[in-house]
């Protein structure tokens, strides 16, 4: 199967909503439902590749393969049932990247226990979001917009192709602002997976498979991941 | 007469100035908000304490004379104005004459000022029985030293301290509350006391030579019966022992029961207690936080807050959860924030006042929204919204910043799936907690900011990068060099931490 293909457990408040963004995307998506009603629902909604199966069954959980898929995304809205299937999983297939959500401050450590490699905890995301609507409320209500793309401005991730004219020059000289993007971060090959945010202070030397993370309007984000394919920039 | 009375009464009615100083007044003996009333009561404070020092160390050692000027007659005089002050501000008998005239002249009836006048100093009068005015009363008369007995007045000074001491006023409150039962007692108390002392008297007066008179036999019995017992009168005879015995007993059980009376009054109200002082505590500073639920999102947020924190009150209905942010540590009080007089008791006019509502139910929330903003549009509002599609409620009902949960965990997973480099820099700069924070600047008039253009400032010198500009609710992404800075404008800004602090601190050094 493809690169982006996503396994998707639960169509509940949350696999609904997740599963039109992934959709939306293009990427490949297979939906699991225990529960009837949900089930019919995704139907419902147009999705194609639903199955209904009882996800306590190790067998019928083999029989899906989910080592093909690039990521394992739990979402049921039993809580229970949400970490005995984190279990189930990780005990049957340990390359699997998983992603969990939580509704608890107790299941974000039992999820983590059973082996879930992201664990996205409801609570903990709000009460951040709290403190920064407290401390900074223009700045939080900035942010939410581009990371929604309210506003027209939002975030994106490119990456560095080869014979970029990108290729060779370091974060200090470079200004994208001519094509009306900032860059915020990047993540260097050369120096291992981490993120780097251009604000560290530190120099680094872009290079190919490098990947950017640039923030700014949407069509300048889109010509500005085109241009960077040329040898020569035209500004 | 009743014309001078009358005109005079107008008089007053009109002028402003009377009303406005006789108000002030007011505040600065009664109210709360009056910044100089904090000074008026160490003044008062002061004088009792040291006029109270003079007396008792006058008892042993000579005093100068002055000492004994200053307290006959400045500390008497203070008292003396205070009470009359006290006695003026109490009720507004031009007001009574004047609303009186005017009634009269309405119905056409022949205006009567005794009546009114009456009415109004009778109210006065209430005013002075109270016992606070007694105690203010009595307190202006100085001890007279000649007169041994006269050095009682010093007592009435102290207890005049009592006006400033909250626990006492609480106290009383609480025992307001059992007055059935202690009145009860205290009629059990006589009883016992009478009938003891009768029959210790008809049975010793003629054999025990302590007992000489009726009052001897009811002293001796309130020293047994509360289990005192100095011995200066002892029964003698085995009837007068047997009737100390009953007595005794009798003293225990009164004890006992006295004692459970008052405690159980105390464990009633002590949560009551408590939680009126936290929201004293916290109507003094000048912003606080209302965290209205203490649910698993408050939970989280107080265990994500660094370092203490201090102007903040929760606010539970449920009694079980109250108890559990208790035991966490927190001041929480047993309210529903949903009901106007919950939050009415919060210093509304001079606080900054920011609200979290974070009950589970979309209904209980909009409805303290609500609430708040019919009581102060002032107070600020963050909402907890778990229905996406009853946003425009909460919208309509005034909420300053709306929450939801749902959609931001929603969005961080579709965001964690399509784009994961992007999530962890979107995560980081939303947690805060790495190198990198999007921060606002607010520029306000006097800044160095002002004025200059966007290419003239050294953002990159200091490792950050100017996203762009919110002016007049507009953003303006990543504006050209040449756009000037305007007051009001806020700046949006990356960087680390110590990058932003150092930034600011520029700008505002340079005033």
């Amino acid at each position: 199967m493809s690169e982006r293909s996503i396994l998707l457990f639960g169509y509940g408040s949350h696999g609904k909503f997740i599963a039109k963004g992934l959709q939306e995307e293009g990427f490949l998506l297979k939906i699991i439902e225990s529960n009837h009603d949900y089930y019919l629902q995704a139907k419902d909604d147009g999705f194609m590749d639903v199955e209904h199966m009882d996800v306590t069954n190790d067998r019928l959980l083999e029989v899906l393969n989910p080592q093909n898929y690039e990521q394992l995304v739990c979402v049921m809205e039993d809580e229970h049932l949400n970490v005995f299937l984190t279990l189930s999983l990780r005990s049957l297939f340990k390359e699997s990247y998983i992603l969990s959500i939580s509704d608890s401050i107790h299941t974000t450590k039992k999820l983590k226990m059973a082996g879930a490699n992201k664990v996205i905890d409801l609570y903990e995301v709000s009460a951040n979001k709290i403190h920064n609507i407290l401390k900074r409320p223009v700045a939080t209500k900035l942010l939410e917009n581009f990371v929604s793309g309210h506003d027209g401005i939002s975030f994106k991730e490119m990456l560095i192709p080869k014979n970029s004219f990108l290729e060779g020059m370091t974060t200090d000289e470079v200004d994208f602002s001519p094509h009306g993007v900032l860059l915020i971060g990047m993540i260097d090959e050369a120096l291992g997976h981490a993120f780097v945010f251009i604000t560290a202070g530190i120099t680094h030397e872009l290079n190919y498979g490098d990947t950017i993370v640039c923030i700014g309007p949407e069509d300048a984000l889109n010509r500005f991941s085109e241009e960077i394919k040329k040898k020569e920039s035209q500004i | 007469m009743k014309q001078l009375f009358l005109s005079f009464a107008l008089k007053l009615r009109k002028s402003k100035r009377y009303k406005e100083s006789k108000a002030y007044i007011w505040e600065l003996l009664n109210g709360t908000s009056n910044p100089y009333k904090k000074y008026l009561d160490i003044f008062i404070i002061f004088l009792i304490v040291t006029s109270v020092f003079i007396l008792v160390y006058e008892v042993t050692n000579p005093v100068p004379i002055w000492l004994d000027y200053y307290d006959f007659y400045f500390v008497s005089f203070v008292f003396f104005i205070e009470y009359i002050l006290r006695l003026w501000v109490h009720n507004d008998l031009s007001k009574y004459i004047v609303e009186e005239y005017r009634d009269a002249q309405f119905l056409h009836r022949e205006f009567k000022l005794w009546p009114v006048l009456k009415y109004g100093l009778k109210e006065k009068l209430n005013y002075m029985a109270t016992p606070s005015a007694i105690v203010d009363l009595l307190a202006i008369f100085p001890a007279y030293r000649p007169l041994r007995v006269l050095r009682i007045f010093v007592l009435f000074r102290v207890l005049k301290l009592l006006r400033y001491a909250k626990s006492i006023n609480q106290f009383v409150e609480v025992i307001k509350n059992k007055r059935f039962e202690l009145l009860t007692l205290l009629f059990l108390l006589f009883f016992i006391v009478g009938t003891a002392g009768i029959a210790i008297y008809v049975l010793e007066e003629r054999i025990n030579p302590e007992i000489t008179s009726i009052f001897d036999a009811f002293y001796w019995a309130l020293v047994t019966i509360t289990t005192v017992g100095y011995g200066d009168i002892a029964p003698v005879t085995d009837a007068g022992r047997a009737i100390s015995m009953l007595t005794i007993i009798s003293g225990i059980a009164m004890i006992s029961f006295a004692t459970s009376v008052i405690v159980s009054a105390f464990s009633e109200r002590l949560s009551e207690i408590k939680e009126n002082r936290i929201i004293e505590q916290v109507n003094k500073s000048r912003s606080f936080l209302i965290v209205c639920g203490y649910g698993q999102m408050a939970k989280m947020f107080f265990r994500q807050k660094k370092g203490p924190m201090e102007n903040y009150v929760i606010l539970d209905k449920d009694l079980k959860r109250v108890e559990q942010a208790r035991k966490d540590g927190y001041k929480v009080v047993h309210e529903d924030a949903s009901r106007f007089e919950t939050l009415s008791k919060f210093n509304v006019e001079h606080a900054n006042i920011t609200i979290l509502c974070m009950a589970e139910s979309d209904v209980e929330n909009i409805y303290i929204t609500l609430n708040a903003k019919s009581i102060s549009r002032k107070m600020k509002v963050i909402a907890r919204v778990n229905d996406i599609s009853i946003v425009s409620k909460f919208e309509y009902a005034g909420a300053d910043h709306l929450l939801m949960p749902n959609q931001v965990v929603n969005t961080m997973i579709r965001t964690a799936i399509t784009q994961p480099t992007m999530y962890k820099a979107i995560h980081a700069i939303l947690t805060g907690k790495s190198v990198a924070r999007i921060d606002e600047m607010h520029v306000h008039e006097e800044h160095s900011l002002v004025g200059k253009s966007v290419g003239e400032l050294d953002f990159k010198v200091n490792k950050l990068l100017f996203i762009g500009l919110e002016r007049d609710g507009e953003f303006l992404f990543s504006p050209p060099t040449a756009e000037v800075i305007q007051s009001y404008d806020i700046l949006l800004l990356m960087g680390r931490k110590i990058s932003l602090e150092y930034f600011r601190n520029k700008h505002e050094e340079a005033l």
